[in-house]
């Protein structure tokens, strides 16, 4: 069929006009294919979705809120680029400029601040649902390691953009944060000294977290978040959602991407958009003073997603709490789903009916036991003042390192002898207490720490950070 | 009457239809107070900066410009409106640069200086729109008032003895030059200040007359010390190279410092009260009526007849052979200078005879109950930190602890209900 509009209508207008219209319904095979190469969101989503893995309470959107948010930072950072330079004290000064002298460039900050610490805890609770989903199991595992790439990634995206504000919350954050790398055995040093480009946080560090910030991480993160998605798509899309008393595959009737996905992801995502926006309007970002080496703050805290990191710095020695441990953590993060492999329960929540109450029961020994050990630890336990003798790092470090371990296997054997709980509820119920005691570390770190790292109530403690 | 009920595809494209009118809402609202958002941020900026340039200017500017930007002797005045309408431009070049043939050193650290260009902005916000009477209380209360005037009077007995000697004119010229223009920084009788050397000295007396009159023409690059070729003449040089070399033949206190009270704020004259009742009252009485240990203080005998700098000195050095004990080892210039400030505060109403008190128990006692320090100290030891920490259980901590381990218990008592009624998910086999 020719359609070929008349020579007279020829005009660019009428060009356009006939480009940009809605597509015929396409009647044969070949021109379908032709729909779907043409189409941007079929190429990321396949043409039918199961209707169940569109449940809100399933996924929460939580994957799909993690892009919206890369993407607000790509476009706010383009911006705040355009109004900075990466050199102290005119980092600063560019700024506070940005504040006071740019049309929408408090805002424009303010929104690139908020949506990067969302990204954290957006990009954390996105594990913890794939996690308590059993979601990288059968086939999936590679995407889970994807993952845990992405999050560090985006961690060092946001550490590298703490400095560049260059105001003293930056300075003496970063300070603190990249002193704890120096606790590597051997190359510690060597590598403090290459992410800072000298002994100390400067114009050199300024430099290298800059590029960082602007040039490799979101390079990285572009490129393993296409075959994040890609393998998404290649794993048979995300897994469905099933009850725990439900056996075998869940079944679900499969309905069009275009428009029941497509709707919901962007109501999500102009959900979320107003609240971020509302949000960058009405609280603006910290800035602190121009960042002065010759004054540090009391106490002087690392970014706070490191809080729970700094905090096990002041109960176990720095090469158990700074590098065994995350070690031992991010290990653990990358072979689960190696070792937890039931098929049977993927899509299940908390694995079953028992798994839900196990988990609740491991959250609420964690909250219990966490803040407990803590205190006992501050006040009570000395242990390089009774094994006086003994190197710090057997002392401080493996004692404390070996009672926590058997800590975890007694609280091991217990759930098992008391409930009789399966492998993959004892994985479980361990995951839940291990990352709820992280997080109330980190919350005891932010607003338990006083001057000099000493306990106190955040009510008393002071404005100074 | 039909039930009105919405679908949750409904709700949802109903949800979304609210979250895009907000933003188109927001956006447009927010723009219309960006101009006023912007002169506001600018404003709350120009305060912050202001408050450090006048730290700054106390560190840096006011031992030559004075407590307010007054200008001392030769120097210009800061807080002139000539100053202030300069632009920007020129002020920042004069500071940062210096100017050639003064006493204005180069303040940028390319150029030797202690200032980077921020700060140097700062100091051009200060002039241009600072609030001298503010500038003149943090100097004061940074403890960072000049100790020596810039301009003092010689001796009038003393100069002329001075003339009497032979070739005494020129010393004598010599003399007055010095009280005139260097005391500022050089000190009275020309022993030193924490700014410049001493000049009365023999290592000084030892150099040769050339090296001693290009110092004085050129200055000293990378100091405070300034070219003195433009505004001296030849015979004003010849006259202060006269008395630097011939220094041993000139009587001490030929150039005094003169009586200049110390400066107060509201601030100082509290912590002068603050110090006074812990450090001093033990013996010179509450209210400085003076006790069995130690003389009365608020008799206008006292404060008539002794100048400020007569009692910082008492109180700095002691008195030797008394009990006075020398404070300049426990107390800093600015607490000194604000007890001193606090002593003068009584000169108005002072009694012409004072009725002293007795104190009982020793000084020192007292003194370790009321100074912080011992409580302090204190604090480091863990016993202290944990009992301090438990002191300061209040409502607010037992709600926190109460809710977080009520929560945690909670938690743990239903999930152990629900465990306990469910069944095994893979029963153990052989068992029922």
């Amino acid at each position: 069929m020719d359609k070929t509009p008349p020579l007279a209508n020829n005009t660019p207008l009428d060009r356009m006009r006939q480009r940009l219209a809605p597509p015929e319904y396409p009647h044969d095979d070949r021109s379908r294919m032709r729909m779907v190469m043409d189409s941007l969101i079929l190429h990321l989503h396949p043409s039918k979705v199961p209707e169940r893995t569109l449940t809100w309470t399933y996924t929460w959107g939580l994957g799909g809120l993690a892009g919206l948010l890369t993407m607000i930072l790509a476009i706010t950072g383009v911006f705040l680029q355009m109004n900075y330079t990466p050199a102290p004290p005119q980092a600063y000064l560019d700024v506070l400029a940005l504040r006071s002298n740019t049309w929408f460039g408090d805002a424009l900050r303010n929104l690139h601040h908020w949506s990067a610490n969302l990204l954290i805890v957006v990009s954390l609770l996105h594990l913890l649902r794939v996690f308590f989903t059993g979601g990288y199991r059968r086939g999936r595992e590679l995407n889970w390691l994807l993952g845990l790439g992405m999050l560090l990634l985006v961690l060092g995206a946001n550490f590298t953009g703490y400095l560049l504000p260059w105001d003293q919350l930056a300075f003496w954050a970063i300070t603190v944060g990249t002193s704890i790398v120096s606790y590597i055995p051997l190359i510690g040093d060597f590598l403090n000294r290459l992410l800072l480009g000298g002994p100390e946080v400067g114009a050199a560090t300024l430099l290298n977290f800059y590029a960082l910030h602007i040039s490799f991480i979101p390079i990285m993160v572009v490129i393993l978040m296409s075959y994040h998605f890609w393998r998404v798509r290649k794993d048979g899309g995300l897994t469905v959602p099933k009850s725990p008393e439900e056996k075998g595959e869940p079944k679900s009737e499969r309905v069009t991407t275009i428009p029941h996905l497509v709707r919901r992801e962007l109501v999500w995502a102009m959900i979320w958009l107003a609240i971020l926006i509302l949000w960058a309007m009405l609280v603006p970002a910290p800035l602190e003073g121009i960042a002065n080496p010759l004054v540090s703050p009391n106490p002087a805290k690392a970014p706070w997603y490191f809080m729970g990191l700094q905090e096990m710095l002041l109960h176990f020695h720095p090469l158990v709490g700074a590098v065994i441990i995350p070690i031992l953590g991010l290990g653990t993060l990358a072979i689960l789903p190696f070792i937890d492999i039931n098929p049977e329960t993927i899509g299940v929540y908390f694995r079953s009916r028992r798994g839900q109450a196990l988990a609740l029961l491991a959250a609420g020994l964690g909250l219990l036991i966490t803040p407990a050990w803590v205190l006992l630890d501050e006040f009570v336990l000395d242990w390089p003042a009774w094994l006086s003798g003994w190197p710090t790092f057997i002392s401080n470090g493996l004692v404390p390192l070996a009672i926590v371990l058997l800590g975890l296997f007694a609280l091991d054997e217990g759930i098992q002898r008391l409930f009789r709980a399966d492998a993959e509820e004892r994985t479980l119920f361990l995951f839940v207490f291990l990352f709820s005691a992280l997080i109330v570390l980190t919350l005891i770190g932010i607003f338990f720490r006083g001057a000099g790292m000493a306990l106190v109530w955040p009510w008393e403690l002071t404005a100074g950070h | 009457m039909k039930k009105f009920t919405l679908s949750l595809n409904q709700i949802e494209i109903l949800v979304g239809i609210i979250a895009t009118a907000l933003i188109v809402l927001s956006i447009p609202l927010y723009a219309v107070n960006e101009a006023a958002r912007l002169e506001s941020a600018k404003a709350a900026q120009l305060g912050l900066d202001l408050d450090d340039a006048m730290s700054l200017y106390a560190e840096n500017c006011s031992v030559c410009h004075g407590l307010a930007g007054e200008g001392i002797g030769a120097t210009p005045p800061l807080n002139n409106p000539a100053l202030q309408s300069m632009d920007a431009g020129s002020l920042t070049k004069t500071i940062s640069r210096g100017l050639y043939g003064t006493a204005m050193p180069a303040w940028q650290i390319e150029d030797g200086g202690s200032l980077n260009d921020y700060q140097i902005s700062q100091m051009v916000d200060l002039i241009q729109a600072g609030n001298w009477q503010e500038t003149q209380d943090r100097v004061v209360n940074l403890g960072l008032a000049p100790q020596v005037p810039f301009t003092t009077q010689p001796d009038a007995t003393i100069l002329a003895a001075i003339k009497a000697q032979a070739d005494g004119e020129i010393l004598a010229a010599g003399v007055t030059l010095f009280a005139e223009q260097c005391v500022a920084c050089h000190g009275a009788d020309g022993l030193g200040t924490s700014l410049a050397p001493a000049l009365n000295d023999p290592t000084v007396r030892a150099k040769t007359p050339a090296e001693l009159e290009r110092t004085i023409r050129l200055g000293v690059p990378g100091t405070l010390m300034a070219g003195w070729e433009k505004s001296l003449d030849d015979t004003q040089i010849a006259a202060a190279l006269a008395l630097i070399t011939r220094w041993e033949s000139v009587p001490a206190g030929a150039i005094p410092a003169p009586n200049r009270p110390v400066p107060v704020t509201e601030e100082s004259l509290a912590l002068g009260a603050d110090l006074f009742a812990a450090s001093c009252s033990n013996c010179h009485g509450p209210e400085g009526q003076g006790s069995q240990r130690a003389p009365a203080l608020n008799v206008r005998s006292f404060l008539t007849n002794t100048t400020d700098q007569a009692i910082q000195q008492i109180v700095t050095l002691g008195v030797p052979g008394t009990s006075m004990p020398a404070w300049g080892d426990r107390l800093t210039d600015t607490e000194i200078q604000a007890i001193v400030g606090f002593l003068r505060s009584w000169e108005e109403s002072a009694p012409e005879v004072a009725t002293p008190t007795r104190v009982q128990g020793p000084w020192w006692r007292g003194n370790a109950a009321q100074t912080g320090h011992t409580q302090a100290s204190n604090q480091n030891t863990p016993w202290a930190q944990t009992t301090s920490w438990v002191q300061s259980l209040d409502w607010r901590a037992a709600v926190l602890i109460l809710s977080v381990a009520g929560l945690a218990l909670a938690m743990i008592l239903f999930a152990g209900y629900k465990l306990k009624r469910l069944a095994p998910s893979n029963p153990v086999m052989g068992e029922k």
